[in-house]
């Protein structure tokens, strides 16, 4: 297929984005504003959906390539294209940004333009970093995706919004000029920066650890692991919700897509090598913030550690090599990425009508909101992992696959699961059942709109619990050439 | 017999000295427009015949395409510098022609330094270089520190002139010729000769740590100045210290190498640590500028790795980035007089559109964050540098840029966060609106379709 799909994804924000600050501010009242996001954003998806639709699953390799030469002294080309590995993720990218656009409506009241525009923004430079195949602009993408964070948080953030945001920028740029570095020396070596010629390259193996180490420090901080894991509950406490919502959904995946995509095909004997080392800090991860995760008084800062948990069972999987456990993390990537960023929404809704995240704030919410206890539950319980829910099929199969490989792996993730049940149903507990507070009495119930995109949420959830098939029919073939 | 030919710049420039030094008499607003049209000429005498000056020399090719490109790029520099002038010396009541006087002395020093093969050549052209600059500084005569930077830069800048003329009369002792080329036989006394001329060169480009008049004389001075002193004469030292480095071979000296080595690491370093308490905005842009002279000398030090290309992009982005931050800066006043504080940047996101977002873009691109030019800039050194072997001094050099952009990150904290607390008027100057949207669309684009600039670069360099 020759038409430039892949480009006019990345475009189409971006123009929308110029279009919408060009036009002149005074005259738009917020809601169209909104609404003309929405329209782009949706557009994006539709858009988007025709990738499923046309992507030959029997093809190796990948399809949709477009390729224009960037600079020719240095062999840096815009090469995209897209395999069974980034399809799920830019759908999850295009389907997260109207939802997040639509939650806002109502919370942003200042400087809306700018928060579309930002926005569109951002999505563009994500689907970007999903359908790059050249080192080089993978690189630019991935860093590009921080300005326009940056600015979400910075100035739509909490009271606390500059050290949250300031970290978060900084925490991740330190991490990624060292995989810059890696970068160059490697397009030194291989002469080239396309990903498939890299994948066939081998490397002197004590250069391979080191460099295995440089893209290491990037992932590991964008996923984020346990000890790199401080910038995450501060940026989502401050964030917005939408910014929670696309930072939970999202950008946490980069790190794990990076992990796949790049690490194990390019240093096939440093992911053997530090395979304990990944286990170790992933297990950690699971236990630590898990208990973290049960002492805290803040709703989203518990619903940040759990992030850290459960991407904990993304690097575990993800670094067993095999395939049962990548396809398990993957999946694990995509439930977390829709079940987190509803659980977050969640967190929104209530947090807009009471202004406070303290746990102890609210008690007996199902009595006036019922229909928010329903939604609640059905994410509370997906991402403890109930069988029906995505959230199982991820975390049985990360966990299966661990047999394998270590058997006291198995058991501190399996510790993990039921400390996850543990903090979440305490979370669901403490906030909706209980007596009825009586400054509470006054919350009013889900409107339609939040209605509308809880139910597209919890219907995926349910359909990816219930026919987990759909996803690994596209992911399965690309996955298995990624493994050594 | 001495070819005037390759003189022709130079003259040219003299020429115009002397014109506007008499129309100057009568009509100043003319004389300095008059330089503007000089210029252009210049530089489209340059583009056109710039190679056929130096035919009758024996020197390379690419050395002719340096001394060609460097002299476009002064060229153009000052016609912008130029045109930018005006107002900020309206606004101080310092507008004079003589000031449009010293950039000509200053561009003429310039132009001598950059195509001297000869060190006392050389040392003629960074003397009459330095003298206009020092004035410059000193512009504002009523402004306690301007004088202060004035006589800083003066005293200081004696000194190092002082170092480079003890150090060229060591290598004279020592092979009995002034000339950069041809200085194969080296001994003992013309490495210590030709490292104290390496010291002067890396104060005049305020390298670390030769920077200290740095910060001081960019507070003092006129912002006009300090604009001046970050961009053009750097600008042609920095080109003098590339062929220095080239023509001696100083990869092959390992003492001097070193010296290089050390000077680079502590720039980058000084650099950044220097910057991240300020709170005056041009104090923090020289230390900026100090952290960037690092990343320059790094990429002159990887000149096996088509070291002219990489350093002349990170050259003109770097000076087209500068330009449009002070064309920002000199467009901002407060009720009580010049923008000093970056506090006082605060909030400008509510006030101008234009302004604060061509601020994200230069500094953004400081920082070296795609998607903005800035990015390849940075790239291209590093790769060079790492294809050269400099591995320790690449991995100072990203980290040094992460705190770099801490402080860049500040001033866009400031724009586009805080509420403003004091009011800012807006000069409303068109011409320099004009120059730095100009400059930051520019910088955007280099990024997505740099090739105009790799082909220039690439096609004087073959």
């Amino acid at each position: 297929m020759s038409f430039p799909i892949l480009s006019l994804l990345i475009l189409t924000p971006i123009i929308g984005a110029l279009t919408l600050s060009l036009s002149s501010s005074t005259q738009l009242k917020n809601k169209t504003i909104f609404l003309s996001g929405l329209w782009i954003t949706t557009g994006e998806f539709l858009l988007s959906l025709l990738l499923p639709i046309f992507y030959d699953k029997s093809k190796n390799g990948y399809q949709f390539i477009e390729f224009h030469t960037w600079f020719d002294k240095f062999d840096i080309n815009y090469y995209v294209g897209v395999d069974g590995v980034s399809i799920p993720l830019i759908l999850l990218t295009t389907f997260l940004v109207p939802i997040c656009l639509l939650c806002s409506i109502n919370s942003i009241q200042n400087r809306a333009k700018e928060f579309v525009i930002y926005f569109l923004l951002l999505e563009s430079f994500i689907i970007g970093v999903f359908v790059s195949i050249d080192l080089v602009i993978f690189y630019v993408f991935f860093e590009a995706v921080l300005i326009p964070m940056f600015l979400i948080i910075g100035i739509w953030g909490g009271e606390n919004r500059l050290y949250a945001t300031f970290k978060f920028f900084l925490y991740t740029l330190a991490g990624s000029v060292l995989m810059l570095l890696a970068i160059i020396y490697i397009i030194s070596k291989v002469k080239s920066g396309n990903i498939e010629l890299i994948s066939d390259f081998t490397f002197d193996h004590q250069i391979e650890l080191v460099l295995f180490l440089c893209f290491f420090a990037s992932f590991a901080i964008k996923v984020p692991m346990f000890p790199f894991h401080t910038w995450l509950p501060d940026a989502h406490v401050q964030a917005p919700t939408s910014g929670s919502v696309i930072l939970a959904g999202v950008l946490l995946k980069l790190g794990a897509y990076g992990f796949i995509r790049l690490s194990l095909p390019f240093f096939e004997y440093a992911s053997i090598y530090f395979q304990p080392m990944i286990f170790a800090l992933s297990c950690v991860a699971i236990v630590y913030t898990s208990i973290v995760a049960l002492r805290q008084l803040d709703m989203k800062k518990m619903i940040a550690y759990s992030s850290v948990a459960h991407m904990g069972f993304v690097t575990i999987g993800i670094f067993t090599l095999t395939q049962d456990g990548i396809n398990g993390a993957y999946f694990q990537m995509i439930s977390h990425g829709i079940v987190s960023a509803a659980l977050f929404l969640i967190v929104g809704v209530v947090y807009e009508r009471h202004h406070t995240r303290m746990i102890s704030d609210y008690s007996g919410v199902t009595n006036v909101m019922p229909k928010y206890s329903f939604f609640f539950m059905v994410f509370m319980l997906s991402s403890v992992g109930l069988p029906g829910t995505s959230g199982f099929v991820g975390e049985f199969l990360v966990i299966m696959s661990t047999i394998s490989v270590n058997v006291y792996l198995t058991f501190f993730t399996a510790i993990g699961v039921i400390l996850g049940a543990s903090y979440m149903l305490l979370l669901y507990k403490n906030i909706n059942f209980g007596d009825l507070k009586s400054d509470i009495k006054q919350l009013a119930d889900l409107t339609n709109i939040e209605i509308f995109y809880f139910s597209c949420l919890a219907f995926l959830t349910m359909l990816l619990g219930i026919y987990p098939k759909l996803l690994f029919e596209m992911i399965n073939k690309s996955i298995s050439l990624s493994i050594i | 017999m001495i070819n005037l030919y390759q003189f022709i710049p130079e003259i040219f420039i003299l020429s115009l000295i002397l014109i506007t030094l008499c129309f100057g008499l009568f009509n100043k607003d003319r004389a300095i427009s008059l330089n503007t049209l000089g210029f252009i000429l210049l530089s489209i005498l340059l583009l056109n015949y710039g190679k056929d000056f130096y035919s009758s020399t024996q020197l390379s090719l690419n050395t002719i395409n340096l001394f060609v490109l460097s002299k476009i790029i002064l060229c153009i520099g000052s016609i912008v510098f130029i045109l930018l002038l005006k107002r900020p010396l309206k606004n101080e009541n310092l507008y004079r022609y003589e000031y449009v006087l010293f950039i000509l002395f200053a561009i003429l020093g310039s132009f001598v330094l950059i195509s001297s093969n000869n060190f006392l050549t050389a040392f003629i052209g960074l003397e009459l270089q330095s003298l206009s600059l020092y004035l410059m500084a000193a512009f504002n005569t009523k402004n306690l520190f301007s004088n202060e930077a004035g006589i800083k830069y003066f005293s200081l800048g004696a000194l190092s002139s002082g170092f480079l003329l003890f150090g060229i009369s060591m290598i004279y002792y020592d092979t009995g010729s002034f000339s950069i080329q041809n200085l194969d036989n080296f001994t003992a006394i013309s490495e210590i000769g030709l490292s104290l001329v390496l010291i002067s060169l890396f104060f005049k480009v305020s390298a670390a740590p030769f920077h200290i008049w740095t910060p001081d004389v960019y507070e003092g001075s006129p912002t006009i100045s300090t604009l001046f002193f970050a961009t053009l004469p750097k600008f042609a030292s920095l080109i003098f210290l590339f062929r220095v480095y080239q023509e001696l071979n100083i990869f092959n000296i390992k003492s001097l190498n070193y010296i290089f080595q050390m000077v680079c690491a502590i720039s980058l370093l000084v650099g950044v640590y220097g910057a991240i308490t300020q709170k005056v905005i041009k104090r923090l842009l020289a230390f900026s500028s100090i952290n960037h002279i690092g990343f320059m000398l790094l990429g002159i030090m990887s000149y096996q790795f088509m070291s002219e290309g990489t350093l002349f992009f990170y050259l003109i982005i770097y000076l087209i980035t500068t330009f449009g931050i002070f064309a920002v800066l000199l467009n901002l006043r407060t009720v009580d007089g010049e923008f000093t504080k970056i506090s006082q940047l605060n909030g400008l996101r509510f006030t101008s559109n234009s302004k604060s977002i061509s601020m994200l873009v230069f500094f953004f691109s400081l920082a070296g964050i795609p998607p903005f030019a800035g990015f390849f800039a940075k790239f291209f050194i590093l790769s060079a540098s790492i294809n050269d072997g400099f591995i320790m001094l690449s991995i100072i050099a990203v980290l040094s840029s992460v705190i770099a952009a801490f402080y860049y990150l500040t001033i866009i904290k400031n724009m586009f966060f805080n509420k403003s607390e004091i009011e800012l008027l807006d000069d409303n100057n068109k011409t320099g609106k004009v120059i730095f949207i100009s400059f930051g669309l520019i910088i955007t684009l280099f990024f997505i379709y740099p090739d105009p600039l790799i082909n220039l670069v690439d096609n004087l360099f073959k």
